[in-house]
């Protein structure tokens, strides 16, 4: 069993970081959570790790937009460190979740190469429909409908998931029609909000709450054209453990685990 | 628990955001009487808090805890340095430098930077050699720290700024020294009013008061306000705040595990009434109790490992009758705390809650918020896989009623939508309520019960539609079997509608039954299996004579009238 090591990025204001580690941890990884003012007084320190993870909560207040202020951070003082793993030699991971994601799509790391955009930014995340925030619990489906060889590694053999999502500015939006499409023919939206457990990946626009910001082709999560960078809204982590689902207390048997620890284990696997 | 202990040569060191000028006197300010020229004059007393300083300074606590940087933290809130400090140096003595704090901006007086309440602050008391690590992990996180003096073993408090001495008063006089304070308190028992209600009311009235009751602001669904909050960051979350297959039942309380890697829980829970606070504080306190204990104890809390926390907002207590109502309100926490076994263990309190204006006619007018006391309770569960939600589950499954029901109409919500005054309002019996709450217990340990719901607001006929409306089922309930089983004499409004305290709804399967009734009887209290759940959606209720129909609802409607006043767009 490989036993990859995980770095999950702290900042002012994250507050998911104990939790994803646990979830890493449960699926085999080991996990080091880093100040990024730490991994900045310290380039070396990147060598440590293959898997970057960028977790929920409210980097710097999420001031002027959310996660603005740490995307531009790692651009300025970690641009070398952000290569490396979202590029490189190609062998590393890297997921955020939630505010993760949003740092992730003001870097533009999940919306590369993108021809369509014409050298636009080609995608970005935006206020929800009702324009606060919300916290839910939403089916989500994905593209590769649970095909072992899917684009994007975390989701590999996965069909739907359970999840609770907590945000304001999740919703995706693409710069047109042409983008949507180019990275749907690409396997990339690799993650849809889904009317139910069953009903699987829809392109037409679902109705709140199942799509719960109202984000263009429903969706939840991109990977980059390679699979190996992968950002969501809703939260994995959130559900490791069967008590974490909304109505466990209806079940009579529980499952050993909960919906979510599926994705950090194709972490860990994809090392082997 | 570590003794959170200062000692001699400790450092003062502050810690987290800088002082302003806002918040000064903000605890005087906020037990002041509110009048029109409050915004202008007192403007300065509010804090302002800053959400991100809070978190950076908690992430750098953690680890300081873990390592074993301070001796002890006390976080700056009324008063500012001048409580954290006073208080922390009570045994010691201490010497500040005032000059030292980091500000905000140039221009702060001593006095100023002494008291102002400025957010975020925590003032420590560091050992000498674990300054420098102290400083490095603040460094490191982008937290400011600074040392503000010293504990020394004087005895004295003692202020200087750039080396003047601008106060110098003795920890004991500090203390000690103020002579107690003597106020009139008085209380005179309100007259006892009866309250007339219909011996026949119909179907129709009890579904009509039903629909009311569930649309009124204290009983309606908070879904618009609860999704607004992060309530599942950290990942601990095992029981929320909307349970049920359509996550939008109104659950008695939280259950989290603040350590992911174990099974144990904690059980937060809240009670409060202040429409009982117009008939007796008392008993509006001692049922705030009840009420909390309830909650905790439905979702699986063991009763006897619960603490509290009162949090009074009262009137002006200069005047001897507002006294008085606090502190009657006070006499039944003491009582009820010593008879339950269940420690107050913190609180706050927001007093003269009062605004003034002139009338019309040049008259002063005073407008006092009604007594009010919020009870938080806090309990234990060993295993959180032990834990059930208020949400019916399985048509089929038998209900039992617990608990005593009595004529206690006074402050209720059926007498609150019927604009109706007077009645008996409900009192606490504390050994019933300790007996109830330990049998309830019981059968939750012991996994014979699928669901639990206590009684409150508006009694048996809300409790039994919100359980039923939170699982998507129906439930047939009949008041011949509890009138019989429990030999009490009620009208079939009594019994829907009264608030008495102490009672639960169960939720079992039939082969079940049989082993709750016994412990119930084995504990000596009340218990009827009084219903039945059943797959269509209605909450269908006989009357006492046990064939007539005295309330049925449609659960669409009944969601409809509970949801409708607070979702907001």
């Amino acid at each position: 069993m490989p036993r990859p090591r995980v770095l999950v990025l702290r900042a002012p204001g994250t507050n998911c970081d104990e939790e994803t580690a646990y979830a890493f941890e449960r699926a085999g990884a080991e996990c080091e959570r880093v100040h990024v003012n730490r991994l900045a007084e310290n380039a070396a320190l990147k060598d440590r790790y293959q898997i970057l993870c960028v977790p929920g909560g409210f980097s710097y207040g999420d001031d002027i937009g959310a996660g603005r202020i740490l995307a531009t951070r790692l651009q300025n003082h970690l641009a070398d460190l952000v290569d490396t793993f979202v590029h490189g030699k190609g062998d590393r991971l890297v997921l955020g979740i939630c505010n993760g994601m949003q740092v992730l799509m003001r870097l533009g790391v999940l919306t590369e190469d993108v021809s369509a955009a014409g050298g636009e930014k080609p995608a970005t995340l935006t206020w929800n429909n009702h324009g606060r925030f919300e916290d839910r619990w939403v089916h989500l489906a994905t593209d590769s409908n649970g095909e072992e060889n899917s684009k994007c590694v975390f989701l590999r053999g996965i069909k739907q998931m359970y999840l609770p999502m907590a945000h304001a500015e999740g919703k995706f939006v693409a710069k047109s029609d042409a983008v949507l499409d180019e990275l749907k023919q690409a396997g990339r939206l690799c993650l849809r909000y889904s009317q139910d457990a069953d009903s699987g990946v829809q392109d037409d626009l679902i109705d709140f709450p199942a799509n719960p910001n109202g984000a263009d082709a429903n969706v939840a999560g991109v990977c980059d054209a390679s699979g190996r960078v992968f950002g969501l809204m809703p939260h994995p982590e959130r559900h490791i453990d069967p008590t974490q689902h909304p109505f466990w207390t209806r079940r009579t048997e529980q499952p050993a685990v909960g919906d979510g620890l599926a994705m950090f284990q194709n972490a860990v696997s994809w090392f082997e | 628990m570590e003794d959170k202990q200062v000692h001699a040569g400790d450092l003062i060191v502050s810690l987290g955001g800088r002082t302003g000028r806002d918040g000064i006197h903000g605890a005087t300010f906020s037990s002041a009487e509110l009048t029109s020229e409050s915004e202008s004059l007192s403007g300065g007393a509010v804090q302002i808090g800053n959400a991100i300083t809070e978190k950076m300074v908690l992430d750098v606590l953690m680890q300081a805890r873990d390592r074993g940087l301070y001796n002890a933290v006390t976080d700056c809130g009324a008063g500012g340095f001048s409580s954290a400090v006073g208080e922390m140096g009570e045994d010691v003595g201490a010497e500040v430098w005032l000059d030292k704090a980091p500000l905000k901006y140039d221009g702060l007086s001593y006095t100023e930077i002494w008291i102002s309440e400025a957010q975020e602050r925590m003032v420590l008391a560091v050992p000498r050699e674990k300054w420098d690590e102290l400083r490095e992990l603040c460094d490191s996180e982008g937290v400011e720290s600074a040392v503000l003096g010293e504990f020394k073993p004087t005895g004295q408090l003692h202020l200087t700024y750039h080396g003047e001495t601008v106060g110098n008063v003795s920890m004991e006089f500090l203390h000690d020294g103020r002579p107690p304070v003597i106020r009139d308190a008085v209380y005179q028992p309100p007259e006892t009013k009866t309250l007339s209600l219909s011996e026949n009311a119909s179907s129709e009235h009890h579904g009509e008061s039903l629909l009311k009751i569930l649309g009124s602001l204290n009983v309606a669904s908070k879904h618009w306000v609860i999704r607004q909050y992060d309530h599942e960051v950290q990942g601990g979350s095992v029981v929320k705040p909307l349970v049920g297959p359509m996550c939008d039942g109104p659950s008695d309380a939280a259950v989290v595990r603040p350590l992911l890697d174990s099974q144990r829980g904690l059980v937060i829970s809240c009670g409060m009434n202040p429409h009982f606070g117009d008939f007796d504080t008392y008993h509006m306190a001692a049922s705030a109790i009840d009420e909390a204990m309830r909650n905790a104890v439905a979702v699986g809390a063991d009763p006897s490992r619960i603490a509290i926390l009162d949090n009074f907002c009262w009137g002006y207590t200069d005047r001897p009758e507002t006294l008085g109502s606090l502190v009657r309100a006070a006499i039944a926490c003491h009582d009820v705390a010593i008879g339950l076994g269940t420690p107050f263990i913190s609180g706050k309190d927001s007093l003269n809650n009062e605004f003034s204006y002139f009338d019309d006619g040049g008259e002063k007018q005073t407008i006092s918020i009604p007594p009010s006391l919020l009870i938080s309770a806090m309990g234990q569960i060993e295993d959180v896989s032990h834990a059930i939600t208020m949400d019916a589950k399985e048509a089929g499954n038998v209900v039992f009623l617990v608990g005593g029901t009595k004529d206690e109409m006074g402050g209720s919500h059926y007498c609150l939508v019927s604009d109706l005054d007077g009645g008996q309002v409900p009192v606490m019996d504390v050994p019933v309520a300790k007996a109830t709450f330990a049998a309830v217990h019981e059968v939750i340990r012991g996994r014979l019960v699928r669901s639990c719901h206590d009684l409150s607001e508006g009694g048996l006929a809300v409790a039994a539609c919100e359980m039923a409306m939170a699982g998507g089922l129906g439930m047939q309930v009949d008041l011949s079997v509890a009138s019989d089983q429990m030999a009490i004499e009620l009208s079939d409004t009594q019994w829907l509608f009264s608030e008495s305290n102490s009672r639960f709804l169960l939720e079992a399967p039939a082969s079940a039954a049989d082993e709750i009734a016994e412990i119930f009887r084995k504990h000596g209290v009340a218990a009827a299996q009084l219903g039945t759940m059943q797959a269509e959606p209605v909450l269908s209720v006989k009357g006492q004579d046990g064939t007539s129909t005295c309330l049925e609802v449609a659960m669409d409607s009944a969601k409809r009238a509970w949801k409708k006043p607070l979702d907001l767009q």
